[in-house]
């Protein structure tokens, strides 16, 4: 590596009149390569650490988070025999496979709205949604708290799923709107040149060159949704506690080694839901460039 | 049918939803944090700014001040790691690159809280280090306490929001033609100050968008300075919690009004500075 970048720290052979000459004094640290490496291998270090530590001690047989005593799969066994916390995690998947459909759905209409109408609500409507994607969260979670309670709606999975759709609608809309401007309009105009009405070039030329967008967005809502804590917080009611709200409150009520556990079984979902989605959108991808090279 | 009234058609869900809960929602929390409580502390409306002067008032300010101090300290330290390791891998990633970018990603799919407690595990009294240096031969000594005090909140908060440095850091960087730095050494400026002229103002938008990207869920968030600190850390989120939590909801209201305001401003300063950069570049 280091030869590979010397020519980058290569001085000027020949010093021009008024520059300092002689030896030339050794690059800058930031400039060095080893410096930068060494810096960003501990950034990795300390990225890793936690995340490693949470997973080791997810099969400690002791209590103790100082030592390790032996591998077991105690608090994974305690995990899967409290039906409370089953309950939870079946209630977070639900609430985050209801989000990803239903802001997939609007997400999409939308994109397509955006990129295609003329209408002068078009710009209100993008300037809004990406104002829904800048505010912080807590300011968008109280207000949901305080609309449901003025309109006399009882807190439950119900009012999660809304604020959960209602945070994931930009991220699919943003996705979405990129891939469609980037796409070839001709290839639908063709379709409509050889009597296909407008939902049909839709639905047989457009939507099959979307769906992979479509496939990643909704796993990165799934994720979201899955993962989030502050709108899940302040807008589930008195039944079933989220996946999030389990932890938070084991965490406040002393730290037990279970959570080590809980938390790497999400891990291992959330990344599992990933490679799905990298795997379908690097599948779907070469098989449209070779349609199309064919 | 015509294509053009399709798709106006297609806007309406999203438009309709993100109005009536995005919008309504925040004019209540508008309306709410004008009103007062009744007896059994449900929501009264009603014209009381005086929940707003309780903002300001000398017991809150010091939360305020130290919610923009523990934002500001964490975009700054953010930064101060972030672009190194963006430059890292955008210059010297070699056909590594995509590899460090996914490994930059991946403890975000850890769960949020998960990450939090983890700091937790190894800074507590009964924590991680604490061991090690029992183990090391320092028994008997009481435990160095970490948690609770501001550096562990920043620290956190850092771990939390530093991915969202380095990515528009790393995007910028990439689109930079590397040949740009070697022009500027082959016009003798030593590596600072061709750093300083020529590769900081060209990734200038990625670190703003950083900023914001870090700055915004920062100052937002509570479970950080609650799980990492106590009272004596406590941020805005935390009051905004605290008084929804105890029924206070106008107080909270205007709390949250007040917090969306402040950033709004910030959000439109970079807006600005954006623009001015695109027309800049012409």
């Amino acid at each position: 590596m280091s030869v590979r970048a010397a020519p980058v720290e290569a001085r000027p052979l020949t010093a021009a009149p008024g520059v300092r000459t002689g030896r030339a004094r050794p690059p800058r640290a930031f400039d060095r390569p080893r410096f930068l490496k060494v810096f960003t291998g501990l950034v990795y270090v300390y990225f890793f650490v936690p995340i490693l530590i949470v997973f080791w001690f997810s099969f400690n047989s002791a209590r103790s988070l100082q030592v390790f005593r032996s591998f077991s799969l105690t608090w994974y066994r305690q995990f899967f025999h409290d039906p409370a916390i089953i309950a939870s995690l079946t209630a977070s998947i639900e609430i985050a496979f209801v989000t990803m459909v239903v802001s997939s759905l609007i997400g999409t209409l939308l994109a397509f709205g955006l990129v295609r109408a003329r209408t002068r609500l078009a710009r209100p409507t993008d300037v809004l949604m990406l104002l829904n994607l800048v505010s912080p969260e807590i300011v968008t979670a109280i207000a949901f708290l305080l609309l449901f309670t003025q309109l006399g709606i009882t807190l439950s999975i119900g009012t999660v799923i809304i604020g959960h759709v209602t945070f994931s609608i930009a991220y699919v809309t943003i996705i979405l709107r990129g891939r469609l401007s980037s796409m070839n309009r001709e290839v639908e105009e063709a379709a409509l040149d050889l009597g296909a009405t407008n939902l049909q070039a839709i639905r047989l030329v457009t939507l099959p060159l979307l769906w992979p967008a479509i496939i990643a967005s909704g796993m990165l809502v799934f994720v979201m949704s899955f993962d989030d804590f502050i709108t899940t917080y302040f807008t589930t009611g008195l039944g079933v506690q989220p996946l999030p709200l389990r932890i938070y409150s084991m965490i406040h009520f002393g730290v037990t080694p279970e959570i080590n556990a809980i938390g790497t079984l999400m891990m291992v979902i959330t990344i599992a839901i990933v490679l799905a989605a990298i795997a379908i959108f690097a599948r779907q991808h070469n098989r449209q460039i070779v349609t199309l090279l064919e | 049918m015509t294509a053009n009234r399709l798709w106006r058609l297609l806007l309406l869900p999203g438009g309709l939803w993100l109005v009536l809960l995005f919008v309504v929602p925040f004019g209540v929390v508008i309306a709410v944090s004008l009103g007062t409580t009744d007896i059994l502390g449900r929501p009264v409306y009603g014209w009381h700014p005086e929940n707003y002067t309780a903002v300001f008032d000398p017991i809150f300010l010091p939360v305020l001040l130290r919610s923009a101090v523990f934002a500001i300290a964490t975009t700054v330290l953010c930064l101060l790691i972030g672009y190194p390791v963006a430059y890292m891998i955008a210059r010297y990633g070699g056909r590594y690159r995509n590899l460090l970018v996914v490994l930059i990603i991946l403890p975000w799919f850890a769960d949020y809280l998960v990450r939090i407690y983890a700091w937790f595990v190894i800074l507590g009294d009964q924590g991680i280090v604490n061991g090690l240096l029992h183990l090391a031969g320092l028994p008997g000594t009481p435990p160095i306490i970490f948690l609770n005090t501001p550096m562990s909140v920043i620290g956190g908060l850092v771990y939390d929001y530093l991915p969202y440095m380095v990515l528009p850091i790393y995007a910028a960087l990439e689109r930079m033609d590397p040949a740009l730095i070697e022009a500027g050494k082959d016009l003798y400026g030593s590596p600072a100050r061709t750093f300083w002229h020529v590769t900081w103002p060209y990734t200038l938008s990625g670190v703003i968008a950083g900023a914001v990207l870090v700055g915004l869920p920062a100052v937002g968030d509570f479970a950080t300075a609650q799980i990492l600190g106590g009272p004596k850390t406590y941020m805005i989120g935390n009051l905004i919690q605290d008084s929804i939590n105890t029924g206070d909801w106008p107080f909270g209201a205007a709390l949250t009004v007040v917090l969306m305001a402040i950033l709004s401003l910030i959000m439109l300063l970079y807006i600005r500075s954006a623009s001015r950069q695109v027309q800049a570049l012409g």
